[in-house]
């Protein structure tokens, strides 16, 4: 008996990109500290329409006085998040969390590439600010993917902190116009697997081209999935995702008790 | 204010006594451990833990779930570690509490029902058995047990010869009429009957003009489904004399109390857990309420007087 559902007050819910917003929510102190990658439910307090809470990924978390501060980098993609976007400053929201297996972090080796397209870039950002926070002596590079210059969100901390930023977009509004995952294999010859981790997150499309490069390699690559989910617990097992198990064979995990964070390697892309 | 004697909300389902009428609806609450970091699985009248079969299954691919208004669609298709690892890796856990654990049972032939239903009598720690012949998501066994009150009747009977625990039978609402197979497996000797399982339904995604879930269809749960499933319990109250347990898009005391007013001597809380953890305790807590505000003593009190 220790998780609770913390009542969490919005101090700022603002459109920074299009379609893209950023939210802060203030909950209770109690509030456990979130690894990078793990993710909260969230769902508007009182309200049954979108009915199921919506999984989010943390973004940003930081301890105040007497209260905690989520923030959370969430694009406008249907009904349950255009809701959210509406939600004004002292709205009350159902905040379930942090759920979810973070990053795992093992002791940082001379490079950390992170490779993220669109709001993917959410978890991150976290991510690379509690490696930079850890490990202050390994080199980040980060790899970024945009449709267009618009669409270019939450490089804020990044630019701060990693070593090199490289920012793609489908259209060459701004950057290099390129994918993102083409731009990190031209790179890929400055990485040494054996003392280089890679950490990922993004639209399928995206995750699965960056198998197919990593395949023939030996680097080892985290990546963070997204799936629907009911419960985010574990419980109803809404959020199956194909991977190897131990014998080698199919299995289905649950993105949300399993993962959300996964070896690039186990997943198995039908 | 709290009122000096708090009401007496025990309830009996033939020989199993429970401490409340609330009960978790299987697939909903794991296999009890998943939600024990946020309800108090003491308090609870039963857990009734995710469908077991003989061996492990797999279940269906995703996308496996789909929002709906006031509920959802789910297509799971029964994934389950299976009846060993479920006595040796999760029973042991739930002995830990002063519970009644009721194992809900699923197999594709007469013969794995029986054979699920021995290895969990023999197992210490299971209180009833509720018999799975209604979910609409596998291929084989599931729903084709439930809606033929024939077939119903006979895995009934097969799992009643293999067990001495309480056999409850869990009823799918995509029938005719529900009465005739609630009749039939009271006839077989069930012990009590659960209702409902989830409606089968679909969504169709306009982008691509697919269906929002790889198994095309799915079973619709959640509030939406409430009215349909006290109208059911209705139907079958009237025709059984066996306990009925109430299952259908219950998320509020209210809700639950709409069921024991039919004449449910319990009810099941579902899809309501993943939205809200604590829903059962909430549930649980409202209907003391309830009984106090109305000066009811007992929740017995209330069970069967609907007046129509």
């Amino acid at each position: 008996m220790a998780k609770n559902i913390y009542i969490g007050e919005i101090s700022k819910n603002k459109e920074i990109q299009e379609d893209c917003f950023l939210m802060k929510v203030k909950v209770a102190a109690s509030f456990e500290t979130p690894l990078p990658g793990q993710f909260v439910m969230i769902r508007i307090a009182g309200l049954n329409d979108p009915f199921l809470s919506r999984p989010i990924s943390i973004y940003s978390f930081s301890r105040r006085n007497n209260f905690c501060l989520i923030e959370l980098l969430y694009r406008v993609v249907g009904k349950g998040t255009q809701i959210m976007a509406g939600l004004i400053e002292g709205s009350q929201v159902e905040i379930n969390g942090p759920l979810g297996n973070g990053f795992e972090i093992q002791a940082v080796g001379k490079n950390a590439v992170f490779i993220a397209g669109g709001i993917g870039i959410a978890p991150m950002s976290l991510l690379i600010e509690n490696l930079s926070r850890r490990f202050p002596s390994s080199l980040m590079t980060l790899y970024f993917g945009a449709q267009r210059e618009t669409a270019v969100v939450g490089l804020d901390k990044p630019q701060k902190l990693c070593h090199d930023v490289n920012v793609c977009t489908d259209d060459g509004s701004l950057g290099e116009k390129n994918l993102v995952t083409q731009a990190f294999q031209k790179d890929m010859k400055k990485f040494l697997p054996a003392n280089t981790s890679i950490y990922a997150c993004g639209p399928r499309g995206m995750l699965l081209s960056l198998a197919k490069i990593l395949n023939k390699g030996t680097f080892n690559c985290q990546v963070s999935l997204e799936e629907r989910m009911a419960c985010g617990t574990g419980a109803c097992m809404g959020c199956a995702v194909a991977v190897k198990d131990k014998k080698n064979t199919l299995a289905y995990q649950r993105v949300c008790a399993d993962g959300p964070v996964f070896n690039l390697r186990d997943i198995i892309w039908e | 204010m709290k009122s000096k004697t708090s009401p007496q909300i025990a309830v009996h389902l033939g020989r199993l006594k429970l401490k409340n009428p609330v009960m978790t609806a299987s697939g909903t609450f794991g296999y009890g451990e998943e939600y024990a970091d946020y309800v108090d699985l003491n308090r609870l009248g039963a857990v009734v833990v995710k469908g077991l079969s003989l061996k492990p299954r797999l279940g269906n691919p995703p996308p496996r779930i789909m929002e709906t208004t006031g509920g959802m669609l789910n297509a799971v298709g029964l994934q389950n570690i299976g009846v060993d690892a479920f006595i040796e890796e999760k029973l042991p856990f739930l002995r830990k509490y002063d519970v009644a654990v009721i194992a809900n049972i699923y197999g594709e032939t007469y013969d794995e029902y029986k054979k699920v239903a021995k290895k969990l009598s023999a197992a210490k720690g299971v209180h009833a058995l509720e018999l799975n012949i209604s979910c609409p998501n596998v291929k084989k066994g599931g729903v084709s047990f439930g809606s033929d009150p024939k077939v119903a009747a006979r895995v009934t009977q097969a799992v009643k010869e293999e067990t001495s625990l309480p056999v409850i039978v869990k009823l799918t609402p995509n029938v005719t009429d529900i009465a005739v197979i609630a009749q039939a497996v009271e006839k077989a000797g069930a012990d009590a009957i659960s209702l409902i399982n989830t409606l089968t339904g679909m969504a169709v995604d306009l982008k691509t003009r697919k269906p929002y879930l790889r198994n095309i269809t799915g079973g619709l749960s959640g509030p939406a489904i409430k009215p349909v499933a006290l109208r059911m319990v209705w139907e079958v109250v009237k025709k059984v004399s066996v306990p009925v347990i109430g299952i259908g898009g219950i998320m509020t005391a209210e809700d639950a109390l709409e069921f024991l007013i039919l004449g449910a001597k319990a009810v099941q809380i579902g899809t309501a857990n993943f939205i809200n953890p604590h829903a059962t305790m909430e549930v649980i807590e409202g209907i003391k309420d309830y009984l106090t505000a109305n000066k009811i003593k007992d929740v017995n009190e209330i069970i069967g007087t609907f007046q129509p």
